[in-house]
């Protein structure tokens, strides 16, 4: 079976997955997900503590795996896939806590990235050497922090290291990034300008992201589409202005932070 | 003290430092990296030395000059790296990194004295020597002491290489970086795409090499025997201690310290010779619990 999408045409989606069940205890964290991922439109992942938002990105980038269903990358099977197995196809992961290598630069992180991207072809080179140094700077660059490129990560701020984390992510060449609320931890005034730059970033590399994200602001204003979870499944989809007004939505998800 | 005996232990303790810094160093590596202490690194470093015999003894016999003992020497290290290293962490140690620690010794210790039954199997009991090594390089002759140029200037030559070598390695090559942020962060490794399993095994066959060559360079000086690898493995783990777990440049100082403070013992007060490594280690930490160069949070390599 290949899905088809709203287009008409054969291609299959960037991602989909097709009834993912997993318990954790005798909690349903995923409870027959079948959802697809188009390129080029950013979903926004919202709902309740809980709901299975994180168990999602994590099956999909392989960290858990499912007890039933599968994952598609394109049409192709990477369910069964180690993590890095699937991050070489172009599925990419960012954590709520930045995974950044605290003890080297910003830019040393990204030529890491380069690195493990890349395979080992000359494994004793000077890492500040590889062909991708420039390219890395341009993604620094990319997330407004080339002033911070040779400063080690303990330095920097929480919304600075976001971004890195962004960018290193990219290093990858993903196809697709999966965030996990890339807003958390940063000064509540500066959350709209590191969405901007981030989404930016990632409009400019071509990357389509799928981001779980509490503050309904920013879903609005940078997601495309909006998917509401709710025990373990996917309840509602749609544009963010159909879905934020949605009155389950307020009840449920939103609550007294509108109201 | 007059100055010849003082040379003497000065020169015995650089050269037997030299020595046990570079199986301390393999060691040092494997628990920075992947936080196991490895046990069987003495019996690797003892199955060097027996390679490394056995292998010359071979190759002499068939006629080859002396000095063809050094490439064998490598070539056992390598050996031993790769064939005992490799399966070790491949089919044990890769299955117990998440489990407590005292199993992970236990397991590392089990694999020790199978190890140490092995040798004897295929070795037997009696000593071996082989010195052609030595006897190759000659002898110098310092302030009318006389010492072998292999100990007395190979060896601490062998582990300075490695030393800065190794540090080099780590610090400004591809694959090093890789290695230091899989030991930072194994999660965040994995998840950028870098086979942290792969990463291990290499390590562990790099710190076995040294283990390995440790073996190969001693087997000249001494004599081989069952048990060699016992002493070194609670040698190099008193050098490793001392200096802080998963410190290299700091491990070089300690076995610098033990060693001189063992071969000044020697002549000053036999009877403690045997003592004064862990002596020296219990003091050291008694004050600083964590190793003289060890930081009780950061871990860095």
């Amino acid at each position: 079976m290949t899905a088809t999408n709203k287009a008409g045409t054969a291609k299959p989606p960037l991602l989909e997955t097709r009834e993912l069940m997993i318990k954790f205890g005798g909690v349903t964290a995923a409870n027959n997900v079948s959802m697809q991922i188009e390129a080029g439109r950013n979903l926004a992942i919202i709902g309740p503590n809980g709901a299975g938002k994180t168990t999602f990105l994590n099956i999909c980038t392989g960290w858990i795996k499912p007890r039933s269903g599968k994952v598609f990358l394109e049409g192709e099977d990477i369910t069964p896939l180690p993590p890095r197995k699937i991050v070489r196809r172009g599925v990419a992961r960012a954590f709520q806590i930045p995974q950044l290598f605290t003890e080297h630069t910003a830019l040393e992180n990204l030529l890491i990235s380069a690195a493990a991207r890349e395979g080992l072809r000359n494994p004793l080179q000077n890492l500040h050497n590889i062909r991708q140094r420039d390219e890395m700077m341009h993604l620094l660059d990319l997330v407004h922090c080339t002033d911070v490129a040779d400063r080690v990560v303990v330095e920097l701020s929480e919304g600075q290291r976001k971004l890195i984390d962004i960018a290193v992510a990219l290093a990858l060449k993903p196809r697709l990034l999966l965030m996990d609320e890339p807003t958390s931890g940063v000064a509540s005034s500066q959350k709209h300008e590191v969405m901007e730059i981030l989404v930016g970033a990632l409009a400019e590399a071509g990357v389509t992201s799928v981001f779980v994200e509490h503050d309904m602001g920013i879903v609005a204003r940078h997601a495309d589409e909006v998917a509401v979870w709710n025990a373990g499944n996917v309840q509602l989809r749609g544009t963010p202005q159909e879905i934020l007004e949605h009155p389950d939505v307020i009840r449920d998800v939103i609550g007294e932070e509108v109201a | 003290m007059n100055l010849t005996i003082f040379l003497l232990a000065l020169f015995d303790g650089i050269s037997y430092a030299a020595l046990v810094f570079i199986v301390a160093l393999g060691l040092t590596l494997i628990f920075g990296v992947m936080r196991i202490l490895n046990v069987a690194h003495g019996s690797l470093y003892a199955i060097g030395a027996y390679a490394t015999v056995s292998l010359t003894g071979f190759f002499l016999a068939l006629g080859f000059a002396p000095v063809f003992a050094f490439p064998l020497m490598l070539v056992s290290a390598v050996l031993v790296g790769v064939l005992l290293g490799g399966p070790i962490e491949w089919l044990l140690l890769r299955r117990i990194y998440d489990k407590p620690e005292v199993l992970q010794l236990l397991v590392t210790f089990a694999v020790f004295m199978i190890l140490e039954d092995v040798q004897r199997l295929l070795w037997g009991t009696q000593p071996y020597f082989q010195a052609s090594a030595l006897q190759a390089l000659g002898n110098v002759t310092v302030f009318g002491v006389t010492y072998t140029v292999y100990q007395l200037i190979l060896l601490p030559l062998v582990a300075i290489c490695l030393l800065f070598g190794l540090r080099f390695f780590l610090r400004h090559t591809v694959i090093g970086k890789l290695i230091l942020a899989t030991t930072e962060d194994r999660e965040a490794a994995q998840s950028i795409g870098i086979d942290a399993d792969r990463v291990f095994l290499f390590t562990f066959v790099v710190g076995a090499v040294l283990a390995g060559l440790g073996g190969a360079l001693a087997s000249p000086t001494t004599s081989i025997l069952p048990g060699m690898g016992a002493d070194m493995i609670v040698l190099s783990f008193a050098v490793v201690a001392t200096a802080g777990l998963g410190q290299i440049e700091g491990a070089a100082v300690t076995a610098l310290m033990i060693g001189l403070g063992r071969s000044f013992a020697v002549y000053v007060w036999p009877e403690v010779a045997v003592l004064v490594p862990y002596l020296i280690m219990v003091l050291v930490l008694l004050v600083r619990p964590e190793g003289l160069f060890g930081s009780p949070v950061a871990r860095k390599i």
